[in-house]
């Protein structure tokens, strides 16, 4: 084994525990919002009491696509540098509870504001809507709190550099460093806008908010973001499932590649989100979707990556054939099959997001309930589903526990419910996107018209396949709930996967960091100086605020 | 055909590749399937022009 310990010490597993509850009655909370969202746009069902929609809608993405994600990625990020660079100090295992208090704190006060009716303005909080500057305040405390949590990453991440001079970091930690880092950097612009337009302005200190630079600033952050929730992702399929299989990696070297990609195509890529907004300039627009498709080629390797590593294992265990290797694989372990589904609904995923990043073809989709049915697939099923494959493990690793054969079992069935819920709700979402029906809005007919007509057996196949995915919500939680606490005692692997011996050596350049991000920031003020001044010098009036619920 | 001799080379051994047929398969038909998706929208979108 390489220089980690075989166990994560139990105090970091506490630490890592504790980001794994927040995230999950995130889930439980999220889900439920999720589930009256596809009531309420079947057209059968009406909120009671007066609830707005949006209250709804801004709580379930929020506490999913903020929420959840954020605190799931930390934790198990915790779990896996203290496995892989050694047990953390007492020094960051301190300033991980100081960000872990933070983001709690700052979640509770978001959500306070969201629930109160203050704050339904979306997850993504564009401007002009205002929201009461509580809730801008919760999430800078969220965000304040993730950087805390990084900073500890880099410190042990730095004390085993000095402590290993010359040396190829633990592919676990190498990766959460790249993704902590791509965290970092982008969260600067969500930080940005939220401190100095957001907050004053919904504060009323002063009147009125370029618009367009509060937006650019969100999409300089946004689409990082999903980058953020899809590396950890990436870090389960690339260093532990080969473990799972029995198998081995396929390259480590390919792997780190893989990620520096990420780090540098990722972030000045922002403008893919507002290719229909005025007043940015189509050249710099298109610029950005160049970059964009640059993250094809990352993607692509990571899925050769997976089939080799699949391919060399069935082959190993004598499979013959084109496809003979798919029957080798452990198809009756949760561990492996709930990431192995998510993989498989990323080629759908990936196919869509080609889709909504050109240009001419996002102004089909752009801001239709198809977006909402591409980023169920990413978000809620590939990343969604993977976590749960490394809660499998990761849970009853961290608590002294063994998952039965029973939960096992269920494990199976939770992400078949799943699947099959996700392909009747995603399906309907697209298709009825095609065909023009707009996100993020509650149902109507629009006065009858024809074309909102046809929408409607797509919204109640919406909330057929949403029902079946909150069956599938219940299901991971009370496995969760076992494997926290009711599970046998005993000793579970924190699997890490070894190097097939055919690999080349892992050279050390992938850890100049100087190289690395300095690239990646002069990819960044090459994608976004120009536009963005442009956007200053020549912006409209200001907006005021608006209150639209 | 001569018999072949036990020859080693003096270049150590030869690495073997893994077979990855399947895997060539496989990223070919997702390529594929990437295109086909993709052509399709831009149908649509040249229908709805
Ligand atoms: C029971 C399971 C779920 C159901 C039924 C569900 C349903 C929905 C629906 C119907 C919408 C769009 C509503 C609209 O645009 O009017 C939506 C939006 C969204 N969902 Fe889900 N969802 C589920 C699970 C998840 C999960 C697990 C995640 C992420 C981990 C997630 C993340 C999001 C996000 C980020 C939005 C966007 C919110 C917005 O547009 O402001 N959902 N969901
Ligand atoms: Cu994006």
């Amino acid at each position: 084994m390489m220089n980690g310990t075989w166990k994560v010490d139990a105090r970091d597993g506490k630490l890592a525990m504790a980001h794994i509850y927040v995230a999950f009655v995130a889930l439980a909370l999220g889900g439920l919002a999720g589930l009256l969202q596809v009531l309420v746009r079947s057209g059968k069902f009406e909120l009671p009491a007066g609830i707005s929609y949006y209250t709804i809608l801004t709580t379930h993405g929020v506490l999913l696509g903020l929420v959840l994600t954020t605190f799931f990625i930390i934790g198990f990020q915790f779990a896996a540098v203290s496995r892989t660079a050694g047990t953390l100090s007492d020094r960051v295992r301190f300033w991980g509870w100081i960000g872990f208090w933070l983001m709690t704190i700052g979640t509770a006060i978001t959500a306070f504001y969201i629930l109160i009716g203050e704050a339904s303005v979306l997850y993504t909080f564009y401007a002009p809507l205002q929201a009461h500057a509580g809730f801008y305040i919760g999430l800078t405390l969220v965000v304040v709190g993730s950087w805390i949590s990084g900073f500890a990453m880099f410190a042990h991440y730095a004390k085993w550099k000095k402590a290993h001079p010359g040396q190829v970091s633990p592919l676990l930690t190498f990766m959460s460093v790249v993704n902590m880092v791509l965290w970092l950097v982008c969260s600067l612009g969500v930080a940005a806008t939220v401190l100095f337009q957001l907050i004053p302005w919904s504060l009323g200190y002063v009147d009125r908010i370029n618009v367009l630079v509060s937006r650019t600033l969100f999409w300089y952050f946004g689409h990082p973001l999903v980058y953020f929730w899809l590396l950890p992702a990436y870090m389960i399929w690339y260093a532990i499932i080969p473990k799972i299989i029995g198998g081995k990696m396929f390259s480590d070297s390919l792997a780190r590649m893989s990620f520096i990609l990420f780090l540098i195509f990722s972030i000045p890529v922002g403008f893919h989100h507002q290719l229909v907004e005025p007043g940015i300039d189509p050249a710099w627009k298109y610029l950005q979707v160049v970059l964009t498709f640059m993250v094809v080629i990352p993607s692509l390797m990571t899925a050769f990556s997976m089939f080799a590593t699949f391919e060399m294992y069935g082959r190993s265990k004598g499979a013959t054939g084109l496809f003979g290797w798919l029957r080798k694989l452990p198809w009756g372990d949760a561990r492996f099959f709930a990431p192995f589904i998510g993989m498989l609904f990323f080629i759908p995923a990936g196919a869509g997001g080609l889709v909504n990043a050109s240009h001419q073809l996002n102004q089909v989709v752009h801001n239709t309930i198809w977006v909402t049915g591409h980023f169920h697939l990413t978000l809620a099923t590939t990343v969604v589903l993977t976590f749960f494959g490394g809660a499998y493990w990761l849970i009853p690793h961290l608590t002294g526990r063994v998952m039965t054969k029973a939960m096992n079992r269920l494990a199976i069935i939770q992400t078949i419910v799943w699947s099959i819920g996700m392909i009747f709700m995603s399906s309907a979402m697209h298709f009825a996107g095609l065909l023009g029906a707009p996100r993020r809005s509650a149902f109507s007919t629009y006065g009858d018209a024809p074309q909102a007509l046809e929408w409607i057996p797509y919204q109640i196949a919406q909330a057929v396949g949403g029902t079946i995915l909150f069956i599938g919500i219940i299901l991971v939680l009370i496995i969760v709930t076992n494997l926290a606490f009711f599970a046998p005692k005993g000793e579970t692997e924190f699997p890490v996967a070894e190097v097939a011996e055919q690999a080349e050596r892992t050279p050390l350049v992938f850890e100049n960091w100087k190289l690395w991000i300095g690239i990646a920031v002069v990819l960044i003020l090459i994608a976004y100086t120009v536009p963005f001044i442009d956007m200053i010098q020549n912006a409209p009036p200001g907006s005021k605020g608006f209150k639209l619920w | 055909m001569k018999t072949q001799l036990n020859t080693s080379t003096p270049k150590a051994k030869v690495e073997k590749e893994p077979a990855l047929k399947g895997t060539l398969a496989s990223v070919l038909f997702l390529g594929f399937f990437l295109i086909f998706t993709w052509v399709s929208v831009y149908f649509l979108f040249l229908n709805r022009l």
